[in-house]
């Protein structure tokens, strides 16, 4: 396994202090967080390309901070793949086994084997450079496992390929990991990706870990903003919480309520997080037969989406509402006068902390 | 150059013509770029042009130049004084092309203005600067000339003058070589083993085949044409350079211009078979 304790870093006018991080043996773990958060640079550094200020980074139980990339035992794959183009796939893959030291015939023997159970045995004679991005991908990673090591560390190895790839790449991937029990930790910013493949999340920004946990748990009970805006919730309204009642809390948000279905103390400032597909639309004049969370507005605007339609709606507060079918069963138009309606179920609150202005860590 | 542009234009097949011509006049054309382009390159085919054909015309100079000893010898010299200059370069350039490509300290940029120094100066500077240093009292010649090297008026003296002025083409060229290999692939080359020192041999090196080759044809070509810096360090053994400038002053035009056709026709043949030799180099694909 991996840990990381409170490793301080400084690159250029980025830098991060006392971060630490887990990564379970056996375990897959995707790191999150978006652009420029610093989760390229946590990787490199585990890696050991960039030296760390302060702290320590233990393999196995093993402390590697002072040790160079080619003691620690680690496995690196760019995003790019970074296959070295003046050698073929066969001389790649031996690579590794050759820096080790591993004989020439049972470097043969191994790379032969590896090859041919990853299929990769008609391509044993080219050239990197005109392989597809799914073919790239899989010789980086056999690369990456033929010397063994300890744990990988993969930095958005999916981004580059086509949807169809990505998905088989995805899947073999993970089954190799189960498998060999690999211990790998992945750089990602796809939700799906983490959804298909971690055991566990790490979410991060700024230099800082913000939260850790199973997809689900921080997919569904996000208790940052970036968090929530990863986890896919379009909407995120500042607010004040209000009387609680019945196991509810009624929120002030914009000039408007919300109800949610948690007890918040009155007076707190918090940030209501709901899903667009979890908003309902209906015409002004249309009862719904639920009377909590019914907000009066307008429609400004409506784009057509894989599934629907997302429709930019402005009332006491604005929301964007994903609404299903396609365009010609669209049954409003821009300024149209409509209801939109939430389930207090549907609203995730983060509560903001008092001393600091930008979320934090509640609950 | 001229006629092939010119000829273009008779190439054009039929069904094709005006189709291509509104394109090209619509706007697209590059003759705004052409032309006062053809300025230069026009300087450069008339500059050869007035060696070779009044060498041509008298081949008995050129007979002469190429049958005579002390200019076979000049050649003989000029050359081998070249490749010196560039295996010293190469030893010692290469690794600080690639530390200034892949450091940040904030001292690279002092480093990389001294570098260029030899770019800027005039070469009679150039020449006194190497002279000083290298003269039997100077600050390196002195305790080099107790190991028994001398540079004063000595082959050595010639290779110090060449690599000084050649140092930067040498090092700005593979500089950028290296620059354009990624961190990345030495970093995973690390990552699967490999040291610092054979990730650079083993994937950084190879990658920049193309810049070091071409990097050691600048310096040659510079170290080659070197005259003010090597004569003043050495006027003996005699450069192709200052052959050609005693010639010119002692023989006359006839006689340097032959010396000179030779060393365009060398270069040329060089350049040639340079270029033969490394079209393949550095080059690593499949489809092509």
């Amino acid at each position: 396994m991996i840990a990381v304790e409170e490793i301080s870093l400084t690159r250029g006018d980025f830098s991060f202090a006392g971060i630490s991080l887990q990564v379970p043996k056996s375990s897959y773990t995707v790191l999150m967080g978006p652009s420029g958060a610093g989760k390229t640079l946590l990787l490199e550094s585990i890696g050991g390309f960039l030296p760390v200020t302060g702290g320590r980074i233990l393999v196995a139980g093993r402390d590697v901070t002072m040790l160079p990339p080619e003691k620690r035992g680690i496995g690196f794959m760019y995003q790019d793949y970074s296959l070295f183009p003046h050698l073929t796939v066969e001389e790649n893959i031996a690579y590794g086994l050759k820096m080790k030291g591993i004989a020439s015939r049972e470097r043969t023997s191994t790379v032969k084997t590896l090859l041919s159970s990853f299929s990769l045995q008609t391509l044993a004679s080219r050239h990197t450079g005109s392989l597809s991005g799914g073919e790239k991908q899989r010789v980086a990673l056999v690369r990456a496992l033929a010397t063994r090591p300890t744990a990988l560390l993969l930095d958005e190895p999916f981004a580059a390929l086509d949807p169809e790839a990505r998905l088989s790449c995805m899947d073999e991937v993970k089954a190799i990991q189960k498998d060999h029990g690999l211990t790998i930790l992945q750089v990602s910013h796809d939700r799906d990706e983490a959804y298909r493949l971690a055991d566990r999340v790490v979410v991060m920004d700024n230099g800082r870990i913000l939260q850790t946990g199973t997809p689900a748990a921080i997919f569904s009970h996000p208790v940052h903003p970036t968090v929530a805006a990863l986890a896919g919730f379009e909407n995120i309204l500042k607010g004040t919480s209000g009387s609680s009642e019945g196991g509810r809390t009624r929120l002030s948000i914009g000039t408007g309520t919300i109800i949610a279905d948690r007890i918040v103390p009155a007076g707190d400032r918090i940030l209501a997080c709901i899903r667009s597909r979890d908003i309902t639309l209906a015409g002004a004049d249309i009862p719904l037969s639920e009377q909590v969370n019914r907000i009066d507005g307008q429609v400004i605007s409506m784009v057509a989406t894989d599934h629907g339609c997302q429709v930019r709606f402005a009332g006491p507060f604005p929301l964007l509402i994903d609404i299903p079918g396609d365009r010609s069963s669209w049954e409003y138009r821009p300024g149209e006068q409509v209801v939109a309606w939430v389930a207090p179920k549907d609203v995730h609150l983060i509560r903001i902390p008092k001393n600091t202005g930008d979320g934090g860590n509640a609950p | 150059m001229a006629r092939t542009a010119a000829g273009r234009g008779s190439l054009m097949s039929s069904p094709e013509q005006p189709l291509r011509k509104k394109y090209w006049s619509s706007g697209n054309s590059l003759a705004a770029f052409w032309i006062p382009g053809m300025i230069l390159v026009g300087i450069i085919a008339l500059a050869l042009l007035v060696i070779t054909i009044p060498v041509l015309r008298n081949p008995e100079y050129l007979a002469g130049a190429a049958s005579d000893p002390v200019v076979f010898q000049a050649f003989f010299v000029t050359f081998l004084a070249g490749f010196c200059a560039v295996g010293i370069l190469a030893i010692t350039g290469t690794p600080l092309a690639y530390a200034l490509s892949r450091s940040d300290t904030p001292w690279k940029g002092v480093v990389e203005t001294l570098v260029d120094i030899p770019l800027v100066l005039p070469h009679t500077v150039a020449g006194l600067m190497v002279y000083l240093l290298f003269m039997s009292r100077g600050l390196l010649g002195a305790p080099l000339g107790g190991i028994g090297l001398t540079f004063e008026d000595a082959f050595p003296g010639i290779v110090a003058a060449m690599v000084f002025v050649a140092i930067p083409y040498y090092v700005n060229a593979v500089r950028e070589g290296f620059g354009r290999v990624p961190v990345q692939l030495e970093n995973v080359a690390r990552s699967l083993g490999a040291s610092r020192a054979r990730a650079f041999v083993t994937v950084t090196l190879p990658l920049t085949t193309r810049h070091i080759m071409y990097g050691a044809l600048l310096a040659w070509g510079r170290a080659i044409g070197e005259f003010a810096a090597v004569i003043m360090i050495a006027y003996f053994p005699v450069v192709i350079s200052t052959l050609i400038y005693y010639r010119f002053n002692t023989g006359g035009i006839a006689e340097s211009q032959a010396i000179a056709f030779i060393l365009i026709l060398l270069c040329l043949v060089l350049f040639f078979v340079f270029r033969f030799l490394t079209r393949r180099a550095g080059v690593y694909d499949d489809r092509s």
